[in-house]
């Protein structure tokens, strides 16, 4: 008995070693990546004798990296609207009633999520090339919809499925019909739901390499686009870009969590 | 069937989920202003009976007729029912004049006719001060009455209620019961109240239905059932009874003649009796019994002795063991100067044969 706190202790802190030990393996890259941002000398390496802002300043002047940008979000923002709406539209009627061949679609709907990204892009590249699809902006936010949509429909289901069957009763027994009991009653209760995997789709569209490359035209998406400056060299130029994108990307996956938390508590 | 056009006529009502037999036959009159309540133990059709009258459900066979008009094939959203769920179901991203607004807003009507309607309905609840909640902000008892105002608000013809008060403490149910019957009275509507606790049902009902196993059993005032159960299940399901069984000798001016324990015992039969001979089963309540030091000269009696003796209170429960080898026992309750009247000594034991309804066994 008496040593039972001590054992408890023991593993405590043994625990929070292999915690801090994790948060350092996963966090040093990324630290890493932003200090060079800001070292003032072409060389990517410690030590850090003098630091500088001249690589942001160099990536805000740098109109084809701000139209970069803007071309990523551009297809996030559109392949997004594009999954959420198809991928709510399918969680609903996956869950609203019982038909043969439902575990059929659903294994459907969820496999482009489980295709290799790199099989998918080639698959995704042979079949525009045979519908005649020019590659570009079209293509890209085609397939990152089509791979995003697996996402939104898991998401909305798990909320669908806790919704009260007296819910949308209760909104017909009142004079709804059903299409009128589903926009006020049903939609507003998915919002926190399809909140997330929109922000979800965002991010996953925004962060995609494979896909883009594949059925991209002349103007690279960001993560294309790093990948060519790369290919000319490593410069601290692409820390820069790259912690802008970080930046951004997590400033917004937090805000979404702590947001659509929120909404869930509340209803 | 009194009635030409009652409000609501349930015509041969059966409802079957596969192999499960939810509801047999039911088939049932009911006139505007009653306060009308379901009673049957768990599984015994309530709930599919209610979910027919709202239209969320099809019955299998029969017909729902609403003010004359079959209604069987309508949906929920084209009646003029409204329903009170178990639940409550109210909608928790509308706040509380939002949710009672919601079915006037389907109803077509203007705003300042919903915004007038809305809180006349929270003002009769006293919901006043809650109007800009949301459902999540309220108590137990305070969600209960917005589900109430929300299905009243539409002014339905018949208001429909599926347990409603199963989720509130003991406390609580009692005082929101004298309130919803006292809210039917005053509004004069028609409640189609479902519960499976046969206090509740005595207390607010005009009349209940028992069911069991999907059938009507009986169909009454709450005196009709309490003291003139029409079947052993009845008898059983409503409150304590002492249940005699013995055997049908036959019938004399109108009274039932049957033989328990050595004893000739008059009754009461609300249903027709096997013949001569066979086992017949007689309910008398227990607040019926009445102690004499002598055999009383008219009614049933028989001897025993009080062998224990509870106080409950307002009251004293005692067990009376009949016969020279206490062959059977009787229950019954007595205030309290009446226990202490009677000792240990053989006493008679006496009810009258109305108060004694003989049934199948
Ligand atoms: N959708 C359904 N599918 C299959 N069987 C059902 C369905 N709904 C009800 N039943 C069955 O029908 C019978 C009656 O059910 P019902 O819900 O009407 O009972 P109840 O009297 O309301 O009981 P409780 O007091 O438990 O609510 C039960 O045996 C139940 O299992
Ligand atoms: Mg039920």
């Amino acid at each position: 008995m008496n040593d039972r706190p001590e054992l408890f202790r023991g593993n405590r802190i043994l625990l929070g070693c292999i915690y801090w030990a994790f948060v350092l393996y996963v966090f040093v890259p990324l630290i890493l990546m932003v200090l060079m941002g800001f070292k003032d000398s072409r060389f990517i390496g410690f030590p850090i004798r003098s630091w500088t802002l001249d690589w942001y300043v160099g990536v805000f002047a740098n109109t084809e990296v701000l139209s970069t940008f803007g071309y990523s979000i551009a297809i996030a923002v559109l392949s997004t609207l594009i999954s959420v709406f198809v991928g709510t539209w399918i969680a609903v009627l996956l869950e609203s009633r019982k038909f043969t061949g439902r575990p059929v679609i659903f294994g459907l709907t969820v496999l482009p999520a489980l295709v290799p990204g790199i099989i998918s892009a080639i698959a995704f590249r042979i079949y525009a090339r045979w519908l005649g699809i020019e590659p570009g902006m079209g293509a890209i936010i085609w397939s990152h919809a089509v791979h995003n949509v697996p996402f939104v429909v898991l998401v909305v289901m798990a909320r669908l499925s806790t919704l009260p069957k007296s819910q949308m009763e209760a909104a017909r027994d009142l004079g709804a019909d059903p299409l009128v009991a589903f926009v006020r009653i049903t939609l507003p209760y998915l919002v926190p739901a399809i909140l997330g995997a929109s922000i979800f789709c965002l991010l996953l569209s925004f962060d995609d390499f494979v896909r883009s490359f594949f059925l991209g035209g002349y103007e690279p998406t960001l993560p294309v686009l790093i990948f060519a400056m790369l290919r000319s060299g490593m410069s601290p130029e692409i820390n820069a870009i790259a912690t802008v994108a970080l930046i951004m990307t997590a400033g917004i996956g937090i805000w979404a969590e702590r947001f659509t938390r929120r909404m869930k508590k509340d209803t | 069937m009194t009635d030409p056009t009652p409000l609501v006529r349930i015509d041969g009502l059966s409802k079957h989920f596969g192999d499960t037999v939810a509801l047999e036959n039911l088939t049932l009159d009911i006139p505007q202003g009653q306060f009308v309540t379901f009673l049957g133990p768990s599984g015994c059709g309530k709930s599919t009976t209610l979910r027919i009258l709202g239209g969320f459900e099809r019955p299998t066979t029969g017909r729902v007729l609403l003010d004359g008009e079959d209604v069987t094939n309508q949906p929920p959203e084209k009646r003029q029912v409204n329903m009170v769920f178990q639940d409550y179901a109210l909608f928790p991203h509308m706040t509380v004049a939002q949710n009672i607004s919601f079915g006037l807003e389907l109803k077509g009507m203007g705003r300042d006719a919903i915004r007038r309607r809305s809180s006349e309905i929270m003002a009769f609840l006293e919901l006043e001060d809650f109007g800009a909640r949301y459902p999540l902000q309220l108590s137990g008892g305070q969600r209960q009455r917005v589900a109430l105002a929300r299905a009243l608000a539409p002014d339905p013809a018949l208001l429909l209620l599926d347990e409603p008060l199963g989720a509130l403490d003991a406390k609580l149910r009692g005082q929101v019961q004298q309130e919803l019957k006292s809210i039917q009275r005053r509004t004069d509507k028609t409640f189609f109240f479902v519960t499976h606790d046969q206090e509740e049902a005595l207390t607010m009902s005009d009349r209940i239905i028992v069911m069991n196993k999907g059938r009507m059993e009986q169909d009454g005032t709450p005196e009709e059932l309490y003291f003139r159960p029409a079947s052993r299940f009845v008898a059983e399901f409503l409150g304590e009874t002492n249940l005699l069984t013995g055997r049908m000798r036959g019938t004399e001016g109108g009274q039932i003649v049957m033989d328990w324990q050595g004893t000739t015992l008059r009754g009461k039969a609300p249903r027709s009796l096997p013949g001569e001979g066979q086992p017949v089963s007689a309910s008398v309540r227990l607040e019926k019994l009445d102690f004499h030091a002598q055999r009383p000269e008219t009614g049933n009696a028989v001897q025993g002795r009080v062998v224990a003796k509870t106080f409950l209170g307002s009251r004293m429960a005692l067990q009376i063991a009949v016969g020279d080898q206490a062959e059977a026992m009787l229950k019954a309750y007595v205030d309290v100067d009446t226990s202490e009247r009677v000792g240990s000594d053989p006493v008679w034991i006496g009810w009258d044969p109305d108060h004694m309804a003989v049934l199948n066994d």
